[in-house]
């Protein structure tokens, strides 16, 4: 990631976050695999995704919970086997200790199965529902929580899950997609790995990562010219109503916001006037461009790039202003 | 066009059965035994009946002879005498039995049958004397009447023929139940004919020989019938359901053989030849499958032979229309103008109004390609008969295959609105209706449509590649096309199918019609399945191969240039010799040079038609080495001007047909000599339970027998001998070094080279594998990871680039191919690349758009790259590098 270190450099010279000191927690529930495979498999992926958490977004290590399929792991997130009791018992303790402003991510991942609100993750014991689900995140209240459904069959969690402030991502269109899912292993390899930041603002936010893994799996079906069996879809508007390719502004607006290591993109502050200064520049430009990009379809091409081009150079001249003031290379 | 491998046509087997008869013998012993009784003659008949139903028809014949003048069942037993020697062509008696019957007292129950023999042979005026007789005084009045009726709509009087048809429909609603089987098929034929006013009455019509059939199962006209409905309306799979269950009763019914045939001709099926040779051999004088063999015969612009067929039927009935439009289709496909001009006016003395006779003219000259022409008959078949809806169809076809689309529509619109039930139209109209899914971008020579999905990527090498085979053969056959190229690219094989013949299931990838051109898209077939770069090369060159010669190339001078000019573009593209042509040419299964026509439009087996192109090739490549490459073109100019084949090599070659096909085959013999005698000796039977010293000495004492190294390779490889497995399978690479099947020595030997750590050999062999498979992007995977591993960057990038025309929707390979490109300097194909990974939409869009601006930097388009890296921040206006590149561009600009 190209970035990371100028945002972490940033952070250093003492911008912070607008929420200062909200906090972001991380359930990880892997289900049975059925097999050996599988059970490897969706073990590898939650593990993958509870180690992102902490070495690329900085979560801490007590905040982030992974139970599985085994009773004792020696992953450092791993709590236990991913019971009803034990889930139950995390989510309960989590939202407990939630404060105003701390955003809560729910990992479901594994062999799905059912329907409607009956749509349920395979777990050892008596299976979760997302009725469930929605009964144990009832106490977090108004506070942003996503919970991402990586399993097949899951595509009918959304209606039961879907409530505002909260994002709801599904690795299939309805509950008939149950063969074996690939937006799993994408999606968290968005997370885990470096490609997915599409803005290139040195971090992956929730849309960004659900952008990748839904690209990347409807190639991976093309290239190989198989019928793609599996749509991932995405709700944050509180409607029900998922879309599969949700545009950021109306579905996909939380979501573009959503970030695994706290709040969306700060405001910078400084006691460099100058500095400020330039900061409110940018911002401006910024907002400039995307004022731009939403008149495209209004103006000539000619009209808009020259228009685009102009405030481009601005932002560019901007940006590496700010960075010769910090002193940054 | 370009045919898909593995592809050609097949030969249906329809011969008679050989079966051993039962029936023949009973009769036999029947006939024998002194029968007086009625009981015996009713059985005489009954029998006959049975055998004249399953194709017995010497049996029947003698049966029906058996039955005693005087007999209750002997004018039954004449008036199906005439009918069996009229299906068996022989008229004469035919008449002769007809005539005697209908002279006697009770014998109007045969006049519809003499009837019928006086209209074989063209006697139209006694013949509707004796169905007038018919229609008042015969127990099959009504069968008559529809004779009466085809007679006038044969005119050209439609509203007679129409005053007789419409009784048939009263005849329907009050006599239903009364009907018999013949009367019903009666009424279906009257709806038939309705069905130009009324399109809704073909389904009338179908219903009527569905209940014909259901009353009697044994009325093998009304299937034939209702399986020549099908075909007509292009419903391939009920046709040929329909007319197998008739030649499975009956396996030598002329009609049935024939209409069996047209219906594998409307499906691009093989095995059409067979049909009507096998109607010829039951019935010599079949006037329709004399003619059926006379337009084969013209498909392969055999001009004199089909001539002479369709001679031979006019001689059978020279009052048939149908014969005149085939013989009026040679003379206007051969340019003989005032012939054609008499056979039209002979025509239009019969029927003043024939839209019908114009619209075979048209189809037969559209079959050669000459779409504007066939165009303009068609529509002076409309003219001639408005209602003629089939007319209207081949009108808006042509138009479409002369890039005239909107045209095309609406005569389509026109044809559908008279006849609903056409699949072509049908299909094409519903094709058409996707157009708006389509994107059509511009070249400098060509007009380019592709599928949305995919046009953002298939147009970065279309274009390129279309306008560059345009510049190499327009200097090459020193000829500019007229009008700019229509390219049509279909993600759906089903869709070009449908955009080149109306139907599904065409075996090709490629059409030309000229200046209109349809691929099927990387998409449209399996990985491997064809290479679409050679395709798209393949299919200009014979835009300029028509165009020369005003669509007068005849076919397979066509095909060979198109392969030979695959082969001259790319090394490794276009068709190469292979175990299968090879052991063909061995074997004498390959056509002569001379007769190329035959191994694409009549194959004698499945793989002629591959094997064909190559051939076609070699002879072009012949020609050129030996008399040079302008020979070629000068050939051209020749067919041009209207000369035949005959005509052409001895004016260009100075060679007669039968001393170039005896060069030709010299020259394989020479280039393939080792090879040849490596195919001779077989393979011993015990091969695979030879231990593995048996298999060496067995290889060693062997060298010059090519099944034996094969088979030595594959066998000692898998026991572990991995050098002499080497060495048996260098035997067989030296033995035919062009071998490069799957099967072949070269996958295996690269994989033994590759373990022995070998990697240059390695190399080299899957180069050679790769330069003998153009589709064959396994190999061309495999030789670019050897080449990484052997550093060798020309190959690697060399070798990515010729994936892309196998199948260019892969990521990895385009990223590779652009980095390697950039990292040697090759900006041109590293912007090609960036340009693919741009319109593949990746998900880091925005880096895919700062790499092509950074490539468009380095190759000095400067405006390309700052609208490149504008698109870059416009996606991630904070992107660092992409501000980078953007100020240099700004500030560094004059």
């Amino acid at each position: 990631m190209r970035f990371v270190r100028v945002l972490a450099i940033i952070a250093a010279c003492g911008t912070a976050p607008a929420a200062t000191g909200a906090q972001t927690r991380v359930l990880v529930v892997s289900g049975l695999g059925g097999d050996a495979a599988y059970s490897r498999q969706f073990a590898e992926l939650a593990g993958r995704l509870a180690g992102a958490a902490h070495d690329r977004f900085g979560v801490p290590d007590s905040l982030i919970q992974w139970f599985g399929e085994d009773a004792t792991r020696s992953d450092a997130h791993y709590r236990g086997q991913s019971t009803r009791v034990n889930v139950e018992a995390a989510l309960a303790q989590m939202a407990s200790r939630a404060l105003p402003g701390d955003r809560m991510v729910l990992v479901l991942i594994g062999h799905g199965a059912g329907s409607d609100s009956d749509t349920r993750l395979s777990i050892p014991g008596p299976d979760l529902t997302v009725a469930d689900f929605r009964r144990l995140l009832e106490p977090f209240g108004t506070r942003p929580v996503a919970v991402l459904a990586l399993m097949s069959a899951s595509g009918d969690a959304v209606a039961t899950l879907s409530a505002p402030n909260r994002v709801v991502i599904t690795a299939t269109r309805t509950s008939y997609e149950r063969n074996e899912v690939r937006f799993p292993s994408l999606f968290v390899k968005a997370l885990a790995e470096d490609g997915a930041d599409i803005d290139k603002d040195g971090r992956v936010s929730l849309l960004e990562a659900y952008r990748y893994a839904a690209r990347e799996t409807k190639r991976s079906y093309d290239d190989t010219q198989r019928l793609q069996t599996e749509h991932a879809q995405l709700d944050d508007n509180g409607d029900g109503r998922a879309s599969e390719t949700p545009t950021g502004r109306d579905e996909g607006a939380l979501a573009r916001r959503f970030y695994l290591d706290g709040a969306g993109r700060a405001a910078q502050t400084t006691g460099d006037a100058t500095l400020a200064k330039l900061y409110d520049e940018q911002r401006s430009l910024e907002d400039q461009v995307e004022a731009l990009r939403l008149s495209k379809a209004t103006v000539s091409d000619a009209q808009y790039y020259a228009e685009l081009e102009r405030v481009l150079v601005a932002l560019a001249r901007t940006s590496r202003e700010i960075r010769q003031r910090e002193g940054i290379k | 066009m370009k045919a898909r491998r593995g592809s050609g046509g097949s030969r249906a087997s329809a011969g008679s059965s050989g079966r051993f008869s039962l029936r023949a013998v009973a009769l036999a012993l029947l006939l024998a035994c002194a029968a007086p009784a009625a009981f015996a003659q009713a059985t005489l008949l009954d029998s006959a009946r049975s055998a004249v139903r399953s194709g017995e028809y010497s049996v029947a014949l003698g049966a029906l002879r058996a039955v005693p003048r005087g007999d209750s069942a002997w004018y039954a037993a004449q008036r199906l005498m005439a009918r069996t020697l009229l299906l068996t062509g022989k008229y004469d008696d035919a008449e002769r039995v007809a005539r005697a019957a209908t002279a006697q007292p009770g014998g109007a129950g045969v006049l519809t049958t003499l009837g019928e023999v006086l209209r074989d042979r063209g006697r139209l005026a006694e013949a509707e004397s004796a169905w007038v007789r018919a229609s008042r005084e015969a127990p099959d009045s009504l069968v008559a009447l529809t004779h009466i009726g085809e007679l006038y709509a044969g005119r050209g009087d439609q509203d007679g023929a129409r005053r007789i048809f419409d009784h048939f429909i009263d005849v329907y609603n009050t006599r239903h139940d009364a009907l018999t089987s013949e009367e019903l098929a009666a009424v279906a034929v009257a709806c038939h004919y309705l069905g130009r006013d009324n399109p809704q009455l073909f389904k009338d019509a179908l219903k009527a020989y569905d209940e014909a059939i259901a009353k009697d199962e044994d009325n093998l006209d009304a299937r034939i019938a209702l399986g020549e409905l099908f075909t007509e309306k292009y419903n391939g799979p009920d046709a040929q359901t329909t007319l197998e269950a008739v030649l499975e009763i009956n396996p030598s019914h002329p009609r049935a053989l024939v209409a069996a045939a047209a219906r594998a001709d409307a499906d691009n099926a093989g095995g059409t030849d067979s049909l009507v040779a096998h109607a010829l051999a039951v019935n010599p004088e079949y006037l329709p499958a004399r003619l059926a063999l006379a337009r084969q015969l013209l498909d392969l612009e055999r001009f004199d032979d089909a001539q002479r067929e369709a001679d031979r039927a006019l001689r059978t009935d020279p009052a048939s229309r149908k014969a005149l439009a085939v013989l009026a289709s040679i003379a206007f496909v051969r340019g003989d103008t005032p012939e054609y001009a008499t056979l039209r006016a002979r025509n239009a003395a019969l029927n003043p109004r024939d839209g019908a006779f114009l619209a075979e003219v048209s189809e037969a000259v559209s079959r050669v390609r000459r779409y504007a022409e066939a165009a303009e008959l068609a529509r002076q078949a409309i003219t001639a008969d408005p209602k003629y809806w089939l007319a209207y169809s081949r009108l808006g076809m042509n138009l479409l295959r002369r890039g005239d689309i909107a045209a095309g529509k609406r005569m389509l619109d026109s044809a559908f609105a008279g006849d609903p039930f056409d699949a072509r139209v049908k299909n094409t109209l519903d094709l058409l209706d996707t157009f708006a899914n389509y994107d059509t971008t511009a070249t400098a020579h060509a007009t380019v449509m592709i599928e949305k999905d995919e046009s953002a990527l298939l147009s970065v090498y279309v274009g390129t590649l279309v306008d560059s085979a345009f510049a190499t053969f327009a200097k090459r056959y020193a000829y500019v096309p007229p009008e700019r190229l229509r390219i049509e690219v279909y993600r759906s094989h089903a869709d070009f199918s449908v955009r080149t013949v109306g139907v599904v299931g065409l075996a090709a990838s490629g059409v030309s019609f000229g200046t209109t051109l349809a691929f099927d898209s990387p998409a449209a077939a399996d990985i491997g399945a064809f290479n679409w770069g050679s395709t798209v090369w393949h299919e200009v060159a014979h835009t300029f191969t028509l165009g020369l010669t005003g669509n007068r190339v005849p076919r397979w001078f066509s095909e060979g240039l198109s392969v030979y000019e695959e082969h001259k573009a790319r090394a490794g593209w276009g068709a190469s010799p292979s175990f299968g042509w090879l052991d063909a040419f061995r074997l004498g299964k390959l056509v002569p040079a001379s007769r190329l026509n035959d191994g694409f439009m009549r194959p004698a087996y499945p793989q002629q038609v591959p094997y064909s192109y190559l051939q076609a090739a070699m002879v072009c490549e012949l020609i050129a080495a030996e008399w040079g490459e302008p020979a070629l073109v000068q050939m051209l100019r020749e067919y041009a001007d209207g000369k035949n084949t005959e005509q052409v090599f001895a004016s260009v070659l100075k060679s007669s047909l039968r001393q170039f096909d005896q060069r030709f085959d010299a020259h394989v013999r020479q280039h393939f000599g080792v090879a040849l005698a490596a195919l001779a000796d077989s393979l011993p039977a015990d091969v695979q339970r030879l231990s593995p010293d048996a298999l060496v000495a067995l290889s060693r004492s062997k060298p010059g027998n090519l099944r034996v190294q094969l088979a030595a390779g594959v066998l000692l490889a898998r026991a572990g001998r991995t050098g002499d497995a080497v060495s048996a399978l260098e035997r067989a690479r030296a033995l035919f070094p062009e071998f490069s099947d799957a099967d072949g020595p070269l996958p295996l030997l690269a994989q033994l080279y590759e373990s022995m750590g070998r990697i240059p050999d390695a190399i080299a062999v899957r180069r050679a594998q790769v330069l003998g498979g153009e589709a064959d992007l396994d190999g061309q995977l495999q030789l670019v990871r050897l080449a990484l591993l052997a550093h060798d960057t020309a190959t690697v990038i060399e070798t990515l680039d010729r994936t892309m025309y196998v199948n260019p929707m892969a990521l990895d390979r385009h990223q590779m191919l652009a980095a390697f490109a950039a990292a040697r300097g090759d900006w041109a194909i590293a912007v090609r690349e960036r340009r693919a990974l741009v319109a593949m939409t990746p998900v880091d869009l925005a880096g895919a758009w700062y790499d092509l601006a950074w490539a468009e930097y380095k190759s000095g388009a400067r405006a390309s790259a700052k609208r490149s890296v504008l698109r870059a921040l416009e996606e991630a206006p904070n992107f660092r590098s992409a501000q980078e590149l953007l100020l240099t561009l700004v500030e560094a600009a004059p």
